[in-house]
Parts: C-alpha cells; sequence; structure tokens
C-alpha cells in the first residue's frame, strides 16, 4: 500500500492504487450474483477463451502506454492478421505464426519509427496507420469472413483443447503476459520504456537510447496485436476482417482499469491481466444476462473515461496536457 | 518627486518544500527610480520580480504600494494595481498581430456586438506606439515578421499600457534580463525608453547579468546573495569591480571546497576539442581535458559554455569542428551515444532533466546502466536494489528506503542519486551542469568531497560551476568564455587560486 | 465536368466542409477531437427516427432536429469538461465519447435504417441555388459565420493564443479553460450540423451516416497547413485543404480506386503533410 507524502493513509490513493482488484471484485460478484451460472465451469471455460487474444493486445499496447505514447492501430493490426491468417494458414501451416510474429515487428518498427525518429505525434500516426491496415484486411478479404475449410480445420483446433481444465490458448496467452512481466522487471528494454514515459527528457540525458526504446515500445504492441488476430482466427476458425474493431477499446479499457498511467511511467501486465478478467466479465456477463451486446461500445467508452480519470496523476497540475 | 516611496517589501520570503529560495527581502522603491537587482544565478532575484508581478506567492512578508497592501492573487490583478512584468521568455503569440497581442485578453475596448473593430485597435496601438517612439513597427505586423528586439518592445509597450489604465505614471515595471539578447543599439533603444518612463514617474526594477548596464541606467542597485539581500549600492560612483565584489562575498577559504584533496592532473589526455563550432552560439573552441582534473567552464549566461558541454555530451549537434576521445574522432547522435563512449552529464535543471520523478530511487540510479545488475540479459531487482543501497550508504542519501520516489527527497539528496546514477554508468568523462543548484550547504559540502573522491578514482570532470567561486574553488584548470569564444585559460592548484577579479575581467 | 458533376461534387463538400470548419478550431488550440463521426452519427441518425420516417410514429417537426442537435452539444461540452477537469488527453477523451455516442446510434437503429419522409427534408435535399445545393449553402454560411468568428473576435484571438503559447494566454488574462470547453461546443455543433446536412443528402437515416467522416477532415486541414500542434492555420486554409481534399477525391474516383484503398492513401498522405509541415530538431519529443 502506498503511502502519500505525508505519510499519512489516504483512501484516495488506497482506491487508486487497487481499484483494478476492486473493479475486478465487484464485476465478477454483480454477475455471479445476477446468474449463480456465471461461475460455472462451462462459463469460466468460455471466458477464458475471450480473455486469451485480448489478453496480448493488451499487454502489448500496455508497453506504448508506459512510455507515455498511444496506439490506435492495434485493432486494424489484429484484423489484418485475422484475415491473413484465416486465408493462407492452409498454405503456411504452424510457420503462420512466426509469419505474424515478423508482420507484428514489421508495423511496429513503422510506427514505431515514425514517432520516434521523424518525431510525429503517435495518435496521428496510429489513426492513419490503421486506415492502411484495415484497407489489407478488407482488401485481402474481400470484406467478408471466410470460414477455414472442414478439412484443413485440424491446423487450429489444437489451440481451443481443454488443457487442465481450461482452452489452450488461455494458457499460452498467459505465458505471453509473464513474459511481458518480464520484459518490464527484468530488462532494461522494460525498465527504458518506463524511464522515457515517465520523464524523457532526464532519461535521454541519462544515455537512454530514446528512439530505438521508443520504437521498441511500438514493435512489442504491434505483436501482441498481431498474435492476438492470429489467435482469433485459431479461436473463430475462420478470417473475419471486422474482428479488431472494437478489440482497441476493449484492450485499452482493460489497461486503464489496470491502473496504468496514460500519460506514462507506470503499469504493469500482471494488472492489466486483472483489467482484462474485468472487461471480459462485463462483456460476457452483460451477454448471459440478456444485455444487447451492441451496449457493449457505450459501456466500454464510459469504463475508460472513469477508469483514465482515476487513475490519471493529479500532481501535475500545471502541465499542459492536448 | 524622487522621495515619494511608491513601492516596499517587508521580510519576504519564499520556500519550495524544504528549500528556502528567498529570505528576508525588505526593499523600497521610490517614484521615478530605476533598482537594479544583480547577484548570481540562484540568489533569489527572479524569485522576488516573481512574487511582486503576482506570479508567485511570498511565503512570508508583506508589501505595500502607494502606502497601501499590495498582495496581488494573479498577474493580471498585479497588473491592475499597477505593477507589470516583462518576462525573460517573451510571452507574445507569435502569430497574432503587434496590436492584437497588445491588447489580448482586453479587445472588448474595440468591440461592438462582440466583433472586434480592427481598425480602431489598430489607431489605438499606433499612438500608444509612437509614445513609446516606436515609429517603425506597425501595429500590423505579425509578431513572428519582427526581430527579437522589436518584441521586446512590443512586450514593453504591452506591459506598460495595461499598467498605466490604471497606474497612471505610478507604475512599476518589472524587467528580468530583457538585454540578453538585444544588440548594443537595440539596448541603447531601450535604456531610452526605460529613462522616458522614469521621467513620468514609474519605477522600474531591473534584473541584469552585465554589470555595466546595471551601472549605465540604475539609480540604486540592491545585491542578493543565496536568498538573501547582502547590499544597496548608490550607482553613482560605483563601478564594476566594486559590484562583483559586493556580490560574491568574502572569497571562501580553501578548506571550503575540499582543496586539499585536489588532484594533480596527469598527463592523459581522455578528451580533446578541436575548433569545435556551433552556428549561432560558439566558435573554434579548443581544449583538452585530461585524466582525473576538473576543467571548470567560466563565462556569464550566454557566452556559449552551455552549448559546448550540450555538444560534448551529444544533446545537440556541433556545426563543424572535432571531438576526440582517446585519440579517436567520434560523433554523437545522442547522449545515448555519448554514454557509450563513456560522457555522461548531471543537468543543470534537475526537477526537469535530471529526476526520473515517479520512478523509485534505485530506477533512478540504474537507469544509466542497466546491465550491471544484469545476468543473461535478465536484471535482477535484488541486486538493482542493493547496488542503489551502497550508492544510498556510501553518499549518504537521506530516504525512507531505496524504492522511495525520487520526487520525494529533498533537492541535494535528489542530487545525490543523480550523482549516484553517473558514477553507476562507469563513464570516464562526467559533465557536471551546476552541480550544487539549489542544494542546501550540508549538501553542497559532501558534492564538493564527492568530485574529489571521483577524481581520485582517475575520473575526469567538466565542471559548470554555479558561482565563478565554486568553478575556481573545486577546478584544477579554468577555461574562460565570452560570447562564444575562448578568451582566457588559468591554472587553479590547490594552493594558487587565481583571483576572481582577474577571471571577472575575462569574463566581462 | 458536366455541370451534374461539379453539382454533385459541391454537394459532397458540405458535409466535409462543415466537419473541417468545427475541427480548425480544436487543431488551432492544439487540441484533437476524434468524437466528430460519432455525435455526427449520433445527431443525424436520430433525427431521422424523430421526424416523419419509415421505422415508427413520431413526427416531433422541428424538435426532432433541435432535441438531437442540442444532445450533440452536451456531448461536446461532457468532452471539454472533462478534458480541462479531469486532465485527460483529447485524444483519449475524444475517442471514448464518440464511441459512446456512436454506440448509442447503433442501440437506436439495430441496424434497420429509417428513411425520412418529413417534406422538408425531401425538399431541402432538392432545392439548390445557382445550381449550388442548398445543402452545400448552408456548409458556406456555417464557414462564413466561423470565419467571422475566428478572426473578428476576441475568442477568436483567444484561440490562436492558447494554440501558440497557453502559458502566455493565461498570463494575459485568457480564460483558457472557458474557451477550450467552447471550442469543443463548437465542434459538436459542426458535427451534429453536418449530420443534419448528411442526412437531408441522403434521407436516410443510419449509424454509418458519421462513419469515415473525420478521415477526410484531418486530411483537409493538414493538407491545407493547419498545424497539429496548434497556433498555425486558419479559415482560409481549411477552405484551400478542403477544396485540394475533394479534387483529390474526384481524381481517386475517375481513376476508379476502390473506396478501401482511398482511406489508405489519406492515410498515407496526413502522415507526409504532417511531416513536412512540423518543425523539429533533435530534442523534440513526440508522444
Amino acid at each position: 500500500m502506498q503511502k502519500t507524502e505525508t505519510g499519512k493513509f489516504s483512501w484516495r490513493n488506497f482506491l487508486t492504487q487497487n481499484i483494478y482488484i476492486f473493479s475486478a471484485v465487484i464485476v465478477v460478484g454483480a454477475f455471479y450474483i445476477i446468474n449463480p451460472s456465471f461461475l460455472s465451469l462451462y462459463s469460466i471455460q468460455n471466458i477464458t477463451r475471450e480473455m486469451a487474444p485480448l489478453l496480448p493486445m493488451a499487454c502489448g499496447i500496455g508497453f506504448v502506454l508506459y512510455s507515455g505514447c498511444i496506439d490506435l492501430s492495434i485493432g486494424a493490426v489484429a484484423s489484418a492478421a485475422c484475415v491473413i491468417t484465416g486465408l493462407y494458414i492452409t498454405d503456411a501451416g504452424q510457420w503462420m505464426i512466426i509469419l505474424m510474429l515478423i508482420f507484428g515487428v514489421l508495423i511496429g518498427i513503422f510506427n514505431g519509427a515514425l514517432v520516434s525518429k521523424i518525431k510525429l505525434p503517435s495518435f496521428i500516426v496510429t489513426l492513419c496507420a490503421q486506415s492502411i491496415y484495415r484497407a489489407v484486411a478488407i482488401i485481402l478479404s474481400g470484406g467478408g469472413s471466410k470460414n477455414i475449410g472442414l478439412k484443413q480445420r485440424y491446423l487450429v483446433n489444437w489451440m481451443s483443447e481443454i488443457v487442465l481444465g481450461l482452452p489452450l490458448m488461455f494458457w499460452i496467452s498467459l505465458a505471453i503476459v509473464l513474459i511481458c512481466v518480464i520484459i518490464e522487471r527484468n530488462t532494461a528494454l522494460g525498465k527504458s520504456i518506463f524511464a522515457i514515459g515517465a520523464n524523457e527528457k532526464a532519461a535521454r540525458l541519462a544515455g537512454v537510447d530514446t528512439v530505438k526504446v521508443k520504437t521498441m515500445a511500438f514493435v512489442l504492441c504491434a505483436v501482441g496485436a498481431a498474435i492476438g488476430g492470429l489467435m482469433y482466427a485459431y479461436k473463430l476458425k475462420s478470417s473475419v476482417p471486422a474482428i479488431g474493431d472494437d478489440k482497441f477499446m476493449m484492450a485499452i479499457s482493460s489497461v486503464a482499469l489496470g491502473g496504468t498511467l496514460f500519460s506514462g511511467g507506470r503499469g504493469s501486465a500482471l494488472r492489466t491481466l486483472i483489467g482484462v478478467i474485468t472487461v471480459i466479465s462485463i462483456a460476457s456477463g452483460m451477454n448471459m444476462a440478456g444485455v444487447d451486446p451492441l451496449w457493449n461500445n457505450v459501456v466500454f467508452g464510459i469504463v475508460l473515461i472513469a477508469a483514465v480519470a482515476i487513475n490519471s496523476e493529479k500532481g501535475g497540475r500545471d502541465l499542459i496536457i492536448k | 518627486m524622487n522621495n515619494e516611496i511608491l513601492f516596499t517589501t517587508n521580510n519576504i520570503g519564499k520556500v519550495y518544500g524544504v528549500n528556502t529560495v528567498l529570505q528576508g527581502i525588505n526593499i523600497e522603491i521610490r517614484r521615478g527610480e530605476v533598482i537594479g537587482l544583480i547577484g548570481e544565478n540562484g540568489a533569489g532575484k527572479s524569485t522576488l520580480l516573481k512574487i511582486i508581478a503576482g506570479v508567485e506567492t511570498p511565503s512570508t512578508g508583506t508589501m505595500e504600494m502607494n502606502g497601501k497592501p499590495f498582495k496581488p492573487f494573479s498577474m493580471i490583478d498585479a497588473n491592475h494595481q499597477g505593477v507589470g512584468m516583462v518576462f525573460q521568455e517573451q510571452s507574445l503569440i507569435s502569430n497574432l498581430t503587434v496590436a492584437q497581442n497588445i491588447y489580448l485578453g482586453r479587445e472588448k475596448d474595440f468591440s461592438t456586438a462582440g466583433l472586434v473593430n480592427w481598425g480602431k485597435m489598430n489607431a489605438k496601438a499606433r499612438e500608444v506606439l509612437d509614445t513609446m517612439g516606436l515609429k517603425d513597427i506597425s501595429p500590423k505586423a505579425k509578431i513572428r515578421d519582427i526581430t527579437f528586439a522589436m518584441r521586446q518592445m512590443v512586450e514593453i509597450t504591452k506591459v506598460l499600457d495595461i499598467v498605466s489604465e490604471t497606474a497612471n505614471d505610478r507604475a512599476l515595471i518589472l524587467l528580468d534580463e530583457p538585454t540578453t539578447v538585444l544588440s548594443d543599439s537595440e539596448m541603447a533603444v531601450l535604456f531610452e525608453k526605460v529613462r522616458q518612463m522614469k521621467e513620468r514617474g514609474n519605477s522600474v526594477i531591473f534584473i541584469s547579468h552585465r554589470l555595466q548596464e546595471v551601472l549605465e541606467i540604475t539609480d540604486r542597485i540592491y545585491v542578493f546573495k543565496d536568498g538573501h539581500q547582502t547590499a544597496e549600492v548608490k550607482t553613482e560612483g560605483a563601478d564594476e569591480y566594486l559590484l562583483y565584489e559586493k556580490m560574491v562575498g568574502r572569497e571562501t577559504n580553501g578548506e571550503y571546497y575540499v582543496s586539499g584533496r585536489q588532484t594533480v592532473p596527469t598527463k592523459d589526455v581522455v578528451l580533446e576539442v578541436e575548433n569545435l563550432s556551433m552556428f549561432g552560439s560558439f566558435k573554434d573552441v579548443s581544449f583538452k581535458l585530461y585524466k582525473g582534473e576538473v576543467l571548470g567552464l567560466c563565462g556569464v549566461e550566454g557566452s556559449g559554455k552551455e552549448d559546448v558541454c550540450a555538444v560534448i555530451s551529444g544533446d545537440m549537434a556541433s556545426t563543424s569542428g572535432i571531438l576526440k576521445i582517446g585519440g579517436k574522432p567520434v560523433k554523437f547522435a545522442s547522449p545515448s551515444d555519448a554514454r557509450k563512449a563513456g560522457i555522461l552529464s548531471v543537468p543543470k535543471d534537475r526537477r526537469d532533466e535530471g529526476i526520473i520523478g515517479i520512478l523509485s530511487i534505485s530506477e533512478n540510479v540504474s537507469v544509466s546502466n542497466y546491465k550491471r545488475n544484469a545476468k543473461y540479459g535478465l536484471i535482477s531487482n535484488i541486486r538493482q536494489d542493493s547496488n542503489a543501497r551502497k550508492w544510498v550508504n556510501e553518499l549518504s542519501i537521506k530516504c525512507v528506503g531505496v524504492s522511495q520516489r525520487i520526487s520525494n527527497l529533498s533537492g541535494g539528496n535528489a542530487q545525490k542519486v543523480i550523482f549516484a546514477r553517473v558514477l553507476d554508468s562507469e563513464c570516464p568523462i562526467l559533465i557536471l551542469d551546476h552541480p550544487t543548484r539549489g542544494v542546501d550547504i550540508g549538501a553542497k559540502g559532501d558534492i564538493y568531497s564527492l568530485i574529489r573522491d571521483i577524481t581520485e578514482k582517475g575520473f575526469s570532470v567538466l565542471l559548470m560551476g554555479d558561482t565563478l567561486d565554486e568553478c575556481l574553488g573545486v577546478a584544477s584548470r579554468v577555461i574562460v568564455m565570452k560570447d562564444g569564444l575562448v578568451c582566457g585559460e588559468f591554472d587553479c592548484p590547490a594552493d594558487n587560486k587565481p583571483a576572481q577579479v582577474d577571471v571577472v575581467r575575462l569574463m566581462l | 465536368m458536366t455541370m451534374r458533376n461539379l453539382s454533385n461534387i459541391l454537394g459532397q463538400m458540405a458535409v466535409p466542409l462543415t466537419l473541417a470548419t468545427g475541427l480548425t478550431f480544436v487543431l488551432l488550440i492544439g487540441r484533437i477531437d476524434l468524437s466528430v463521426e460519432g455525435v455526427m452519427g449520433l445527431v443525424g441518425s436520430s433525427i431521422a427516427l424523430l421526424v416523419l420516417n419509415s421505422r415508427n410514429a413520431n413526427d416531433y417537426g422541428v424538435l426532432g432536429v433541435i432535441i438531437p442537435i442540442i444532445v450533440g452539444l452536451i456531448f461536446g461540452l461532457i468532452t471539454g469538461i472533462l478534458h480541462v477537469k479531469l486532465r485527460i488527453a483529447t485524444f483519449i477523451i475524444t475517442y471514448a465519447t464518440g464511441t459512446i455516442a456512436a454506440g448509442i446510434a447503433v442501440l437506436l437503429y439495430h441496424s434497420q435504417p429509417a428513411t425520412a419522409k418529413a417534406q422538408w427534408i425531401i425538399d431541402a435535399s432538392q432545392a439548390s441555388f445557382l445550381n449550388i445545393p442548398l445543402i452545400t449553402w448552408i456548409a458556406i454560411l456555417f464557414f462564413a459565420v466561423c470565419c467571422i468568428i475566428l478572426n473578428y473576435t476576441a475568442f477568436g484571438r483567444a484561440v490562436y493564443a492558447i494554440g501558440d503559447n497557453e502559458a502566455a494566454a493565461k498570463a494575459s488574462g485568457i480564460n483558457v479553460t472557458k474557451v477550450t470547453i467552447q471550442v469543443f461546443v463548437l465542434s459538436s455543433f459542426a458535427a451534429s450540423l453536418a449530420g443534419v446536412l448528411a442526412l437531408i443528402r441522403l434521407k436516410l437515416g443510419q449509424v454509418s451516416l458519421g462513419t469515415d467522416q473525420m478521415f477526410p477532415c484531418i486530411t483537409a486541414l493538414v493538407v491545407g497547413g493547419t498545424s497539429l500542434a496548434g497556433g498555425k492555420g486558419g479559415m482560409l486554409q481549411t477552405m484551400v485543404g478542403t477544396l485540394i481534399y475533394m479534387e483529390l477525391l474526384n481524381f481517386l474516383t475517375i481513376i476508379q480506386v476502390p473506396a478501401d484503398y482511398k482511406k489508405a492513401i489519406l492515410g498515407i498522405i496526413i502522415i507526409v503533410a504532417v511531416a513536412l509541415t512540423l518543425t523539429r530538431d533533435r530534442k523534440t519529443i513526440a508522444k
């Protein structure tokens, strides 16, 4: 528990520090009360299956947010990855996984270099990049979803197998979260990302290679989005060009619920994991309670604003935030 | 008119967190008087002006204007009470015209039904500019299209116009280093205006690093040192050296700077600078830095010494010249390149460029050399913390623990963390940019002995001192810069430091 | 180019010009408003549900237009207040409010568009003067009013001042908080008006009314030379930018570029235009 500067206990701080736990408990608890089958094994398997592709996306965009930037293009990257995977897995087989990792790296370098090297604002770069990746998804797919042929289903089915009670793809995502935690806590790259987000000027003068580190943050983000898209293809067994459309909102709401500071410098993949649990629980819970899924965007919009507001650093009153 | 008191301060003081930056200031300004404020960097002059201008509120003390209590709650409020300030960084909007800038925020006077009559505004601005004698400036010109000096004049015109709305030639105008960017002829124009304002009964407070100017324009001078007001001098009969003596006070003895442990530099050249130039800042700077020495760079602000260091640390690009480390030419695209080549700096603006505020002490120490605590590419946070703890003990940093946020530390302790960072990086060449700025006396002493430790271990230091006294006291050799050129060099052996006046003579 | 073709292009211009006019203010103070698409879609489509239409029995006449516009303004107000009071960056707050607005619009429709049958909408869609459609005249009128606001009012000066040097603007006594909120309200009004114009043009109320409308505007603005960093730009630039954009769109249509490529091309154009107009050096920090 964090104490304030004066050493006194503050409810505000306590709440802010632990909001991610509270929100998860409240959301899961509320849906359990409304519908006790919310926590049945079947339901939990479903929820974890929904969580699996979102986790790498949320953890990935986390890195960009830690560095103080934003990546609006992750949904479009996921769409493109999902389409490519669904359409060509019959040719590429499991090499697709490697291909998607490379796809993510290339996109990350493109986005990251424009921000770090050419010094364009990240929101405009990724807003524009989004339209490019979305065009890729739509053009390749011809605009509609395409199922993976029944004969080739064996290529993707393995990821949905139940292992130790939960879908394999969830365990894979958990492993990815673990890798993100290690990057954050135990690598120079991760620590440098936080340093840049907290104070870029100081980090630069302390000898951190800001161009390289920032680019890498975007690479991690795009790779996360590409893995997410790949997993959607495996999960849905088809290529869906619209799959990423609402995923940016869900991913960023998860990260915000996890207490990540949107001005940069603070956050963690473990907390994002809890945020993803909350977000998917909201989506699944509303679904089970019979609420129209079209409400999702409205709800996540409000959740996002509330979470960002609670977490924003109140110290820098004089800072001009645009 | 000259005996009527316009403005007084009583025991004004200012405390930021744990640092006292201003204490017990009692000044008195008569109508039609031009007052100079002089003192070294960080002496508190600008803080006092900001308090008078309503930008900052004083921690202690009161002020009086025209015999009535003066307690502005904002700059605008101070303006309405007859006090206006012209800032060091100009506050004009470059995309608007001269007239629009003068009347920014006051467009109502020229509006009918919400629409501004630009013709009327321009005519009024023309009038005001004319009374200031600025016939060459068109009210319709955009600020970005006129020279820097003219902008300064527009700024002064604006402030004066706002203030005279209410003050009626009983205004107090505050000028914070208005001449830094002006050429001699532009300065003459400015001084002419100051004299005109003065003749009409307004008073002026003037801050400048150039003592010559202070002597030329002022009637009386207050000298500041370390947040205290240390002397009051009548301009008549004073000269630069008298002022300088008052500014630096007594010369401190060698013990203060731990001169006993000053190293005698070796003959190994670690860094060589050859004809380094940066367009618009400095030209043909050449020097050598030897192993184990502290090389001081002296010069007034704007002499180019800051930019020389910025180029060496990779923060800025030079336009020509060669930098050699260990005899090999190097080129830095960023501070990161410089760090890899073995150069790291302690920045001047600690809060903005030094500390990484929301991160822990441990992270702040290790940011320049994460790899030190890593095995197979993975950092051990236990090792990182224990390494930070080692530095906390070694530099006696006062903190709750190494996981404490650095922003909660006092200036001196935060600065020691930055020192721990640069030492932990194992870079053999350190650039110390005002390492004792905003640091209390005790911590200053610690930093001086730390510099001795560093050089004893064979590190080399490029130092820009907070005061000349410090620079001479700590350095084993100093280079003097003026107007972007190197104009002198002094050896500063521990037992035979050069006299400050000799160095000052070259600086001014 | 035939007269009919020209008239068509001018008709297409109404919406981008209106949105771009509102966004000009936002960009001038150095902010961004990503919510315009959502607000536009919500306002346009809900009007279609409140006037005489094919989906329900509503016929509120003028109120059916005013109420949605007020809702649109409230979105702008909330965005502005959240931004200045909670100090959340505008791209994230407007992304969220835009998503909420679009989400509400989706809920209203459940993917069944409503055809507007109110006589005034039908009349307005066919009306033209000097061969220029009425909606374009409305957009031009709005543009002209905004020209006056930007160039002849204290508010306009304050907008430039905030974008150029926020601290100095504050020091000059400008209420930055108030002006910023006003700018977002103005932008949401532009979005609402654009919604009305789009509805008149298509006579069809659907959520996608606002879809893909913001991108052309940002293209128009940055191509016209308005800086994303604030302080640089103006109504003339916005008009020039919009005309260039319309020309470009026309060109892309003539050489038969598919719609999906168009957006990607616009994206590249924006990046290049921003890269060319941004000033930067070693120390610049991009976030």
